[in-house]
């Protein structure tokens, strides 16, 4: 056949970025110093590396879960996976559509109507204009916001913001998903139904990657574990040892939340 | 890459929605210039006694073809800032993120077209085979706004700098190029000739501009603006590849 039978494939992958640091800013504790920190300081250049020599699979049906504490990288990693960021060492081989939700609130234009933010959206995405017309029936139906949907999204309320940007970033599911998070908002009946709706999204993407904190949510949903520690794969394999593993070292020793 | 119809329609999108607020929306875009035209154009043909029908076609042309150059120049330098979300979203890449842009300078541009018709109905200039050539020399310019935009976008979003060094320098360059002012029966050999020949907007102006006002684009202007565009594209085509990867981390 000779098509391959993974979805995603990062080999050794390192990604290192130049940091610029300020000067100290001491404005707070010492005002006279204004004038020298902000005409006169120097940034200092520096690298940061914020992913070292990660290796995953993922095969069809696979659903990996990354587990690790607040900085680890599991933000960065998944970003790196869906193509935005590039490794700056290692291959990242893919077969298919990766596509990840990733800050889907932001870049949502407030002048323009809910209608209008919905096909700028959808273009985005990718989608064609008519592909886009086509959405909109049920687009307009899951995120109950047809009475606004002429009306400018700074009429808006945030959580009607937050329906609309779901319920159009949601509404086609990707080769590869990546989640960073899991996407619950509104109010009980809304969350119920965006439930329904991630569930199926995930049930009809051939592989998952969830980044999340919430353990429960991701026994539910993975078959493997991933656990990541300052940028460094500190164990992988089966989820339930992965959650164990994390616990007992990584857990531990540095701040939960 | 997205398809072009639907960055045309993005650009579309963006262009109307600029002016939502507005009363009277991208009427201002025609209304801006007119009304700079109609002031200075009489105050300037006054002070720098030349006809009025002389001026006023130079001074139209130039400051249109101004506003797409500076357009280009100073959007260019903020263009990934201003698409940030959707660089980190992963929808968009730099170069549909390029395009869109452009096409938005571009589009308004096109309104602004009615004061070149306006302007030559009412001084009944002639329109002769030569004056197509203008038609050439904006395809060529907006090429050059195209390799810009993506140049100075990759700059820009490392070195926020360049926005400041950017809007200063075409304070000055729109003031030190002949638009607001004739150069003298000597052209480029006369005393004013060095703010011309070594003034790469005077030549892009000039092969937008000269063809409509029936003067013939000098060769110089010809080989400088082809240079620019033969560097532009080849030294973009090497930063895009080199540091495209880089964006996302700097935006």
């Amino acid at each position: 056949m000779g098509i391959a039978d993974f979805l995603l494939k990062a080999d050794q992958v390192s990604l290192s970025v130049p940091v610029f640091q300020p000067p100290d800013r001491q404005i707070m504790t010492n005002p006279l110093r204004f004038i020298s920190d902000l005409y006169l300081g120097r940034t200092h250049r520096g690298v940061a590396n914020l992913l070292e020599n990660v290796s995953l699979e993922l095969v069809q049906g696979e659903r990996l879960g990354l587990i690790g504490p607040n900085g680890a990288g599991k933000s960065t990693l998944l970003r790196l996976l869906a193509g935005i960021y590039a490794p700056t060492m290692g291959t990242l081989k893919t077969n298919g559509t990766v596509k990840g939700l990733f800050d889907i609130s932001l870049g949502m234009n407030p002048e323009a109507t809910g209608l209008e933010n919905i096909y700028m959206r959808g273009l985005q995405m990718g989608f064609e204009l008519r592909e886009v017309r086509e959405m909109i029936p049920q687009i307009l139906e899951f995120s109950e916001l047809e009475p606004f949907i002429e009306k400018p999204l700074n009429t808006y309320s945030t959580g009607m913001r937050l329906r609309l940007a779901v319920s159009v970033s949601t509404m086609r599911a990707p080769d590869v998903l990546l989640l960073d998070e899991w996407i619950g908002t509104g109010d009980a009946r809304f969350r119920e139904k965006l439930r329904d709706r991630m569930n199926n999204l995930v049930e009809q993407s051939r592989g998952l990657i969830l980044a999340t904190h919430n353990v429960e949510l991701m026994k539910s949903l993975c078959t493997k574990g991933l656990v990541l520690n300052k940028g460094t794969v500190v164990f992988q394999g089966d989820l339930t040892e992965a959650l164990e593993f994390y616990g007992d070292s990584v857990g531990s020793s540095s701040a939960k939340s | 890459m997205i398809k072009l119809s639907s960055l045309l329609y993005m650009t579309y999108f963006g262009f109307a929605v600029q002016y939502r607020k507005t009363m009277i929306g991208p009427v201002w875009v025609l209304l801006g210039p007119t009304l700079f035209i109609a002031t200075l154009g009489f105050l300037f043909s006054e002070v720098s006694n030349i006809p009025t029908d002389v001026f006023i076609p130079h001074l139209s042309f130039g400051l249109l073809a101004w506003t797409l150059i500076s357009g280009f120049v100073t959007g260019s330098t903020s263009v990934f800032q201003r698409s940030k979300a959707q660089i980190m979203q992963g929808g968009m890449t730099l170069l549909d993120i390029v395009a869109v842009d452009v096409m938005r300078t571009v589009l308004h541009f096109l309104h602004q077209l009615v004061i070149v018709v306006v302007v030559f109905l009412v001084f009944d200039l002639p329109w002769t085979l030569y004056s197509w050539v203008s038609l050439l020399g904006l395809v060529i310019l907006i090429a050059n706004g195209t390799w810009l935009t993506m140049f100075f976008g990759i700059v820009g979003v490392r070195y926020r700098d360049l926005f400041e060094v950017v809007s200063a320098i075409m304070r000055i360059a729109f003031l030190a190029t002949p638009i607001i002012w004739m150069p003298g029966e000597f052209g480029r050999g006369g005393v004013m000739g060095a703010f011309m020949s070594y003034n790469p907007f005077y030549h892009f102006l000039e092969i937008v501009r000269a063809p409509l006002l029936g003067q013939v684009v000098s060769s110089l202007s010809w080989v400088v603006v082809a240079v620019f565009t033969v560097f532009g594209f080849a030294i973009t085509s090497i930063f895009y590849r080199r540091l495209k990867q880089r964006v996302p981390l700097w935006v």
